[in-house]
């Protein structure tokens, strides 16, 4: 097994225990640190994918966004709303079941996409251009967004638009009449 | 086999020079402060008390590792390993001299800005985990002060970048010195493709990043949470912040964190407004002055000199200046800094277009 193998292993295997322990996890805080390890290890996965600018993109808008928000949105809610969350007892119960199906349901779905996909086969993929580990990504994705993928571009940067000018009405003080 | 033995020798130099810088800094840092107050400062140690920084890790090293009994044991230990690290991953994308780069990467910069924000989670675990109430309120304080600077940061950042039109930093330093392929023109008009020095740097191809720059100084001020930014450790109204419960060793990678950062910082403005490791003397005629002074030793030399200056210029600015409250911090960031920065973004856009 080469390097390469053994450090893919290594991060999808941490990927998943990372992400299972997030959720099985009892203290809150502790499991929101432990996502940034499934974040980083997803990163990770990424680079071998050579999609470097996908990896440095999901560190930047994931730790430094996302995780810091859910930090934030935990440390300044009240402790009695938390403590209904953290004392999750265990065992089986009945209003478990409908949790448990739509998981299952999930998982169906997943596994019957990817057997049917048949990805080794797939025409783009045999017949596309490979990219290589020096190529410059960033001319590639930036050249595309702003011709092929110009539309859904300037549709994501209307939304994102939209979001600032809700938030920004949302935490205006309200004028006294 | 041999390039693994290279990845690990690099990564222990820049651990050591990190080390070597903090203890330096914390000397000049003593030094300077004490000039700046009227006083002598350190002059037990040694001679002129040059031995104090190395006295004051003895004693750190031999201090026991406490850890408070309602602490998060795990948060709590892990905490300065993850701000230290998030701070040390950074240097592996900065390159010291022409050829001389621990890890040319195409997205060098965004990959900088992307593993610096991995600070704030260190801290806020740091804050959290130390379970005291002044540490999670300077965690707080400075995770809120960290990620609103860094936007202008960034986009003063994205404004040089848009003038280089990379993100690899070693191609940002060739593309402002005499070794560049491109041309260069001096304000727009000049061409000084040959003559190189002081006239090839960012700041002087397109002027208005003299303004960038000076945003992102401010900024990264704010993001090493140093005076007049440090409403974070804030001695007087929150003892010392996020790392408060702190002793021993685990305080002294917090530490050796904050002063990386500030060579880092210093260092990312340095090659992508100053020239990177390219001298400032130009060619005058015959006297090939810029061509003489540039090379690997030489690079290496520009570069340590032009960051050693910044980081006098940050320590000078933390000794002069009072603390900023909350408020006026935050509407400095939000109404001053960022709406310039973007008037620097969209000034390069036009720069690009129409001058170079």
């Amino acid at each position: 097994m080469s390097a390469e193998q053994l450090a893919f292993y290594f991060f999808a295997s941490l990927t998943l225990i990372s992400a299972l322990l997030v959720v099985c996890m009892q203290n809150l805080v502790r499991s929101i640190f432990l996502f940034f390890v499934t974040i980083f290890s997803l990163a990770a996965m990424f680079v071998f994918a050579l999609a470097d600018f996908i990896a440095v993109t999901e560190v930047v808008v994931y730790v430094g966004g996302v995780l810091v928000l859910m930090l934030f949105a935990f440390m300044l809610s009240n402790k009695e709303l938390l403590s209904g969350l953290q004392n999750i007892a265990g065992g089986f119960k009945f209003t478990h079941l409908a949790g448990l199906l739509i998981c299952g349901g999930m998982l169906f779905l997943l596994v019957s996409a990817i057997s049917a996909a048949d990805v080794v086969n797939l025409s783009w993929i045999k017949n596309g251009q490979a990219i290589s580990e020096n190529d410059n990504t960033i001319h590639q994705i930036g050249i595309h967004t702003m011709t092929r993928y110009l539309l859904p571009f300037e549709v994501v940067s209307v939304f994102l638009m939209m979001a600032l000018i809700g938030a920004a009405h949302l935490s205006r003080r309200e004028r006294r009449s | 086999m041999n390039f693994y033995l290279t990845y690990v020798l690099v990564a222990t130099a820049l651990f050591a020079f990190t080390a070597l810088f903090t203890l330096f800094a914390l000397y000049s840092e003593r030094k300077i402060s004490a000039f700046m107050q009227d006083r002598l400062g350190p002059m037990e140690v040694g001679k002129y008390g040059s031995l104090q920084a190395f006295a004051d890790i003895i004693k750190m090293l031999q201090k026991e590792f406490i850890i408070p009994s309602s602490a998060d044991k795990i948060l709590f230990t892990l905490a300065p390993i993850v701000i230290f690290v998030s701070v040390y991953l950074g240097f592996a994308a900065l390159p010291w001299a022409p050829g001389l780069s621990p890890s040319s990467l195409n997205l060098g910069l965004f990959y900088i800005f992307a593993i610096l924000s991995m600070e704030t989670i260190g801290i806020l675990m740091a804050g959290w985990g130390s379970n005291n109430k002044y540490a999670l309120l300077g965690a707080m304080r400075s995770v809120a002060q960290m990620v609103s600077y860094e936007i202008p940061a960034g986009i003063a950042l994205i404004s040089a970048v848009m003038i280089s039109q990379t993100f690899n930093m070693q191609e940002v330093s060739i593309k402002q010195g005499i070794l560049s392929d491109e041309s260069i023109l001096f304000l727009g008009v000049w061409e000084v493709s040959s003559i190189g020095g002081l006239l090839a740097w960012n700041i002087f191809q397109a002027p208005h990043l003299i303004i960038a720059y000076i945003i992102y100084f401010i900024a990264s001020l704010a993001e090493c949470n140093r005076a007049p930014f440090d409403i974070p450790e804030a001695e007087s109204e929150l003892v010392a912040g996020f790392h408060v419960e702190y002793s021993g060793l685990r305080f002294a990678f917090v530490f050796l964190a904050e002063y990386s950062m500030m060579f880092l910082v210093g260092m990312i403005g340095v090659i992508l407004f100053l020239g990177g490791w390219n001298t400032f003397l130009p060619n005058i005629g015959s006297v090939k002055l810029s061509t003489w002074t540039t090379g690997m030793g030489w690079g290496i030399f520009w570069v340590l000199i032009k960051t050693l200056l910044v980081v006098a210029v940050q320590i000078w600015i933390r000794w002069t200046l009072p603390r900023l409250r909350v408020d006026q911090l935050m509407s400095f960031c939000w109404k001053v800094l960022t709406p310039l920065a973007f008037l620097c973004m969209l000034i390069s856009g036009i720069w690009r277009l129409t001058m170079m």
